[in-house]
């Protein structure tokens, strides 16, 4: 089990102004697992995504991270898993404006202490279509592009998960099919567990699994497929 | 350093600027500082001649050579290890060229304050012969000029020149104390023979001699501090320079803090991520000391290169070791002015920058 949400539930405020963000979960996701959380805006998809991700600690239960009890570690020790155990896709892309593609993942290199070999960096870029691109700096690159360089940085020294949150919603549909056929592929051929938020319902036969969050209430949805 | 590097290599223009402001304070700062060593030798380079550590002058002249009157005799009783007595009066010089603010120290020729001859003769070989600062060389004086004074009939030659001989900015005439004695009382010399103005002390113990009740002695940078003006000039110089770090921080803060607001979202994305807080710092910190040092070392290059065009009128003296010492305080306080833009990033909250 890479990723495990046990009796997690988040809530803001308190008494007449308290919110349940995210009601009583239990979620598990394997490696090789391509995941879906679907559902209409505030439905909570976000909180659930952070609180997976260890940006924000549930008000209840347990979230464990390739064996790691996130309420046990501290913030230091939190932003620690984030770096060698998630990468992170995110809507709004999480490219350094002011460095090249290859010096995006040279960041990476440099602060997870240089553990992807520079033939597996290449490879990387060959895979997602990016060798060509490795000089070119974000403002030079189409929003699909921009994606799949983001794609490459979450994927950069191999995570147990990847965690994304709405990576088509700038793309139009060919780019938005493009990406999820990439992220497919990275996560069979590298065993990763990705989770994707989205409310994109044309994406659905990509995914091994859906779940539906319906007001801070996630299920997995067997009806999604049809 | 990566991050910190990157981004200035991607952004020339924006971090052009700051360099540019900083090079241009640490170039104030540089100049300031070689202005205000100058103009403190113009007033006491003749002093610092002397190599002594004491000066004994009356009680009652409030430490001004100018004001003091002593017997010569005192000297004596004292019992330093060496002393020399000084006369010294103020005057307008005048070789029919150029007239000039001078100071004449009347010295006797085998007392240690005598001062090396750089060109000329090596003693007052003439009657009312001078040996002249050499500053008067530039100003159109030259040996065998004959000086009027405006405050006496008797006539000076110039018999030589020394080196490195100003006295609260007004060039030094070395004359034979006996000369000297002429020059300022006239037929009342012989009387006043044994009145001069100081006795110059050199001795290490000097603290321990005994003077008369109305004298006193003083330590030589004591003495120097008392010069009209000196002090006040040099504090206000000093002011300045300080000021100029306060603003040099100042500037780097604002400047930085404005960088680092508009990269909240970025630095967010990337503690998301899992990029640690003082990776990001650093990176800060790093980054504002490769703009200060590149601001500081083309500053430093600037005022050396300015220095080299200035008239000699103009009053520099740059001392390479003060350089260094402010240029690192530069480098300093703008590494602290960063600090807010540290403080700003550690606050950051990831999960509010991708919007949780």
């Amino acid at each position: 089990m890479v990723l495990e949400l046990r009796n997690a539930k988040k809530t803001f405020g308190e008494g007449n102004t308290l919110v349940e963000a995210l009601k009583e979960t239990n979620f598990k996701v394997e490696r090789g697992e391509l995941v879906a959380v679907i559902g209409p805006s505030g439905s909570g998809k976000s909180t659930f995504l952070t609180i997976a991700g260890g940006l924000q600690a549930p008000s209840e239960g347990q979230v464990i991270i390739n064996g790691n009890e996130l309420s046990k570690l501290n913030e230091k020790q939190r932003s620690k898993i984030r770096l060698q155990e998630i990468g992170f896709i995110l809507q709004a892309s999480n490219l350094v404006p002011f460095l090249s593609v290859d010096e995006q993942l040279e960041l990476l290199n440099k602060v997870k202490k240089g553990n992807m070999p520079n033939d597996e960096r290449q490879q990387l870029y060959k895979d997602l279509g990016i060798t060509k691109l490795r000089k070119s700096y974000p403002s030079d690159l189409s929003g699909g592009e921009r994606q799949r360089v983001a794609i490459a940085k979450a994927l950069f020294s191999n995570p147990a998960i990847i965690l994304a949150d709405e990576p088509t919603a700038s793309l139009d549909s060919d780019r938005a099919f493009e990406v999820m056929e990439l992220l497919q592929h990275e996560t069979k051929s590298k065993q990763t567990a990705t989770i994707v938020v989205t409310h994109d319902i044309r994406l659905i036969k990509y995914f091994d699994k859906v779940y539906r969050m319906t007001d801070g209430v996630l299920e997995l949805d067997m009806t999604a497929y049809e | 350093m990566f991050l910190a590097w990157s981004e200035i290599k991607r952004n020339k223009l924006r971090f052009l600027l700051i360099t540019s402001i900083l090079l241009l304070v640490s170039f104030l700062v540089f100049f300031l500082s070689g202005l205000a060593a100058g103009l403190a030798n113009m007033n006491r380079e003749a002093v610092d001649k002397w190599h002594a550590q004491a000066v004994v002058l009356t009680e009652e002249s409030d430490k001004s050579l100018y004001q003091s009157s002593l017997d010569k005799g005192e000297a004596d009783g004292l019992g330093a290890k060496e002393t020399a007595v000084i006369g010294q009066m103020g005057s307008i010089a005048d070789n029919g060229k150029v007239k000039k603010n001078v100071v004449l120290f009347g010295i006797e020729p085998e007392g240690f304050i005598m001062p090396k001859v750089s060109e000329g003769e090596v003693a007052f070989s003439v009657e009312n012969g001078v040996i002249a600062s050499d500053v008067l060389k530039d100003e159109g004086f030259a040996i065998g000029d004959t000086l009027e004074l405006s405050s006496s009939d008797t006539k000076l030659e110039i018999i030589g020149f020394t080196d490195q001989a100003r006295f609260n900015a007004a060039p030094v005439l070395y004359i034979d104390l006996d000369d000297l004695q002429h020059l300022k009382f006239g037929d009342a010399a012989e009387i006043n023979a044994d009145l001069v103005n100081a006795i110059v002390v050199k001795d290490t113990n000097w603290s321990k001699l005994k003077v008369p009740e109305d004298l006193e002695i003083i330590e030589v940078e004591n003495f120097i501090k008392n010069l009209p003006g000196y002090t006040e000039q040099n504090m206000t110089l000093t002011y300045m320079i300080y000021f100029l770090f306060v603003i040099s921080a100042a500037i780097v803060a604002i400047f930085l803090y404005v960088l680092t607001v508009q990269k909240i979202s970025m630095f967010g994305l990337m503690k998301a991520q899992g990029i640690s807080s003082g990776y990001l710092a650093k990176s800060v910190v790093a980054q504002t000391f490769i703009l200060a040092t590149i601001g500081v070392v083309v500053g430093f290059g600037l005022t050396w290169l300015a220095g080299s065009f200035l008239p000699s009128a103009v009053p520099v003296q740059f001392d390479l070791q003060t350089m260094i010492i402010y240029g690192l305080i530069l480098i300093t306080v703008a590494i602290l002015g960063a600090v807010i833009s540290v403080w700003t990033i550690i606050r950051i909250d990831p999960l509010e920058a991708i919007g949780g």
